[in-house]
C-alpha cells in the first residue's frame, strides 16, 4: 500500500531479525544443552557451540536411568524422578486428554445456553465465568489441598482432573460462547419445527457447525492442562502420580542439578505442545482472541 | 396444547421448557464451578480466619482466630517485600509487553517484507513451551558457570568476566521478567494483530492522500483503534503477572535473599514449607485474590461490557 524506501526495508528486516533471534534463543539453548555432557559444559565455559554431540541424556531418561551411556557411567547419583519419565508422560496424557474432553463437553453445553437463552442468571453466569478466569491458582491450592485431602483424592489422577476441569471451564466457556453467538438460529428453529428436541437441535445442528470453535478451544485446553504445574504439584506427591511438569520441577531443588539432563527432559516435555501449536496455529490464534474479547 | 404435547412419550423424548433446558445444560458447569472455584475460595476465606497448621489438619479442628492471620501477614516485613517485588515485576512485564506487542504486531503486519512472514510463523512458539520448562531453559541461559547467555556475550566480546544474571540481588528481579515476557508475549501480539486486521484500509489510504506520514497515521488511526484491545491486554496481563510462579520456582526460588520473593511464592512457601501455616498462607493468598478481583471487576465493568452477548 505504501512504498517503502530501501532504508526502511532494511530497518524492518533488522527488526524482524531481532525478534526472531529473541524467540529462538531459548530454543537454541535447550537443543544445545540437551546434546552435551556436563563435563563438556564445564570444560570450556566460553565456547558457543559444543564440540560433542551425544544422545546419552535422552538415553538415560528413556531407559528409566538404566542405560547410563558414556556421560553418566561414573555418575553415582541420578535423580530418582527421571526414572518415572514414562509414568509421568502417561499421567500427563491422561490428565490433558480428560480435561480437554470434559471442558469441551461441559463448556459447550454452558456456552450454548449462555449465547442462546438470555435470562438474568445466564448473564450472571457469564460474568461469574469472566471473574473466575482471574482467580489465581495459588489461592485455590490451599483449600483444594485440604478439600482433596478430606475426600481422599490426594495422590490420584482423578483429583487433578477434577481440579483442572473446574479451573479451566470458565476459560472454555469464554472461548466458545462468542462463537455460538455467531451461528444463525434459523437452522435450529427449522429443526425444532420438524420435531427435534432442544438437545437434539444442539447436538445434531449446532455442534457440527461449531467444529472450528471446538477445535480452537480443545487445543488451548490441552496445552494449558499439559503445562499446568501447581495443581498436580500440590495434590500429588508420589512419583506414580506425577505429571511431566511436576517431575521437571522436582529436578530444580535436587541435590545435584544436571542442566544437560534437564534440557533433555524439557525438550521431550515441550515437543507435544510445540507440534500441536505448529499444526493448529490458526485455531489457537482464533481461540485466544475469542477468549479475551468477543471478536 | 403445549402441555399435552410435552407429556406424550417416554421422559427422555419429552420436551423441556426453555428455562429448565438451560438449567439442565448448565448443571455440570455449576457443579464444577461450585466444587473447584466457589467452595475453595470461600473455604480459603474460612481458613484465613482460623489457626490451621499440620497439627490442626491431623486433628481436624481449626480454632477460630479472627483477624490474627491477616494481622501476622500484614506485620510480616517479607510480605511487604513480596508486594513490592510483585508490583515491580508486574509493572515491568506488562509495560514491556504492551510496547513490544504493538511494535511486533505492526512488524508482522508489513506487506512485502519477507522476514515478517518468518516472524509471523514463529510468533506462537513461546506459547507452546510449558512454563516450568521455560523457567529451566532460562536458568540454563543465565547460569553463572556455563550459561549460554554469557557464552554469547563472550563471543561478541561484550563482557570479559561471566555475569551472574539471576544470582545477583541487583539484577535477579529483572532477569526473571525476561522469560516471563518471552512466554506471555504471543498472547498480547495475537490480540493486537487481530485488532489491526479490523482497521479499514480506506482510513490509511485516505490519510495518505491527505499527506499524513507514517507517524501521523499511527497516532491518528492505529492508536485510537487499538486502545480497546490494549485495555484488555493491560488488565489480563496484570492479573496474571500478579500471580507469577513457575519462572520464579525454576530460576531463582525467590532468591538470592528475597530479591525475587513475589506474592505467589510467599503464599506457597508459607503454606507448603515447614511450619506449614495454612491459615496464614490462605490469608496472604486471599489478599492477592482481592487485588486480582479488583482488576477483574474493572475488566468486567469497563472492558468486557461492550460484548453484546
Amino acid at each position: 500500500m505504501f512504498k517503502k524506501t530501501p532504508a526502511e526495508r532494511l530497518l524492518l528486516h533488522f527488526a524482524n531479525l531481532m525478534v526472531i533471534v529473541f524467540i529462538l534463543l531459548p530454543v537454541a539453548a535447550v537443543f544445545i544443552g540437551a546434546i552435551q555432557s556436563e563435563k563438556t559444559l564445564q570444560a570450556d565455559t566460553r565456547r558457543l557451540l559444543p564440540l560433542e554431540v551425544t544422545f546419552d541424556n535422552f538415553a538415560v531418561i528413556l531407559s528409566r536411568g538404566e542405560q547410563k551411556g558414556r556421560i553418566f557411567e561414573q555418575v553415582t547419583y541420578l535423580p530418582d524422578n527421571i526414572k518415572s519419565f514414562y509414568t509421568a508422560l502417561a499421567n500427563s496424557t491422561i490428565v490433558a486428554v480428560s480435561v480437554t474432553f470434559l471442558t469441551l463437553l461441559f463448556g459447550s453445553l454452558s456456552a450454548y445456553t449462555i449465547a442462546r437463552q438470555r435470562y438474568r442468571w445466564t448473564l450472571f453466569l457469564l460474568q461469574a465465568n469472566i471473574v473466575a478466569r482471574f482467580v489465581p491458582v495459588i489461592v485455590l491450592m490451599i483449600p483444594l489441598y485440604v478439600v482433596m485431602r478430606a475426600m481422599g483424592q490426594l495422590n490420584s489422577l482423578t483429583g487433578v482432573i477434577i481440579a483442572e476441569t473446574g479451573f479451566l471451564l470458565p476459560y472454555a466457556i469464554l472461548i466458545l460462547a462468542p462463537y455460538f453467538d455467531t451461528i444463525p438460529t434459523d437452522l435450529e428453529e427449522a429443526a425444532r419445527i420438524d420435531g427435534c428436541t432442544r438437545l437434539g437441535a444442539f447436538v445434531k445442528i449446532v455442534l457440527p457447525l461449531a467444529t472450528p470453535a471446538l477445535a480452537a478451544c480443545g487445543v488451548i485446553m490441552f496445552i494449558v492442562s499439559w503445562h499446568e504445574l501447581l495443581i498436580p504439584l500440590i495434590l500429588n506427591a508420589r512419583p506414580a502420580f506425577m505429571t511431566l511438569p511436576v517431575v521437571i520441577a522436582s529436578l530444580v531443588g535436587d541435590v545435584h542439578v544436571f542442566f544437560n539432563l534437564m534440557m533433555a527432559i524439557c525438550l521431550l516435555a515441550l515437543a507435544p505442545t510445540v507440534i500441536l501449536v505448529a499444526l493448529l496455529q490458526k485455531y489457537i490464534v482464533e481461540g485466544l482472541a475469542a477468549g479475551a474479547v468477543k471478536g | 396444547m403445549t402441555r399435552s404435547r410435552a407429556r406424550r412419550g417416554p421422559w427422555f423424548r419429552r420436551e423441556m421448557s426453555a428455562g429448565r433446558f438451560a438449567l439442565a445444560m448448565n448443571l455440570p458447569t455449576l457443579v464444577f464451578l461450585g466444587l473447584v472455584l466457589a467452595y475453595p475460595v470461600a473455604y480459603a476465606a474460612y481458613l484465613s480466619v482460623h489457626r490451621v497448621g499440620l497439627a490442626q489438619l491431623r486433628r481436624g479442628e481449626f480454632p477460630f482466630t479472627g483477624w490474627e492471620n491477616y494481622g501476622r501477614v500484614l506485620e510480616d516485613p517479607l510480605f511487604w517485600v513480596a508486594t513490592k517485588k510483585t508490583l515491580i515485576f508486574t509493572f515491568i512485564t506488562v509495560g514491556s509487553e504492551v510496547v513490544l506487542a504493538i511494535a511486533i504486531a505492526l512488524l508482522i503486519n508489513q506487506a512485502g517484507i519477507w522476514t515478517s512472514r518468518i516472524t509471523r510463523v514463529l510468533i506462537l512458539l513461546p506459547y507452546a513451551i510449558p512454563p516450568i520448562c521455560n523457567g529451566l531453559i532460562w536458568a540454563f541461559l543465565y547460569s553463572f558457570q556455563f550459561g549460554f547467555l554469557n557464552r554469547i556475550l563472550f563471543s561478541l566480546g561484550l563482557i570479559d568476566n561471566p555475569v551472574n544474571w539471576a544470582g545477583n540481588p541487583d539484577t535477579a528481579l529483572y532477569a526473571v521478567t525476561v522469560p516471563y515476557i518471552w512466554r506471555t508475549l504471543p498472547f498480547a501480539i495475537i490480540l493486537v494483530h487481530a485488532a489491526l486486521q479490523g482497521i479499514p484500509r480506506e482510513l490509511y489510504e485516505q490519510a495518505a492522500i491527505d499527506g499524513a506520514n507514517a507517524w501521523h497515521r499511527f497516532r491518528r488511526i492505529t492508536w485510537p483503534m487499538l486502545q480497546q484491545i490494549i485495555a484488555v491486554i493491560l488488565i489480563l496481563r496484570t492479573a496474571f503477572a500478579f500471580a507469577v510462579f513457575e519462572e520464579i520456582l525454576a530460576i531463582t526460588q525467590g532468591g538470592p535473599g528475597d530479591a525475587t520473593w513475589v506474592a505467589a511464592w510467599y503464599s506457597y512457601k508459607i503454606t507448603f514449607s515447614p511450619p506449614n501455616n495454612f491459615g496464614m498462607g490462605s490469608a496472604s493468598a486471599f489478599i492477592l485474590t482481592l487485588m486480582v478481583a479488583a482488576i477483574a471487576l474493572v475488566y468486567l465493568r469497563f472492558v468486557y461490557r461492550r460484548v453484546t452477548l
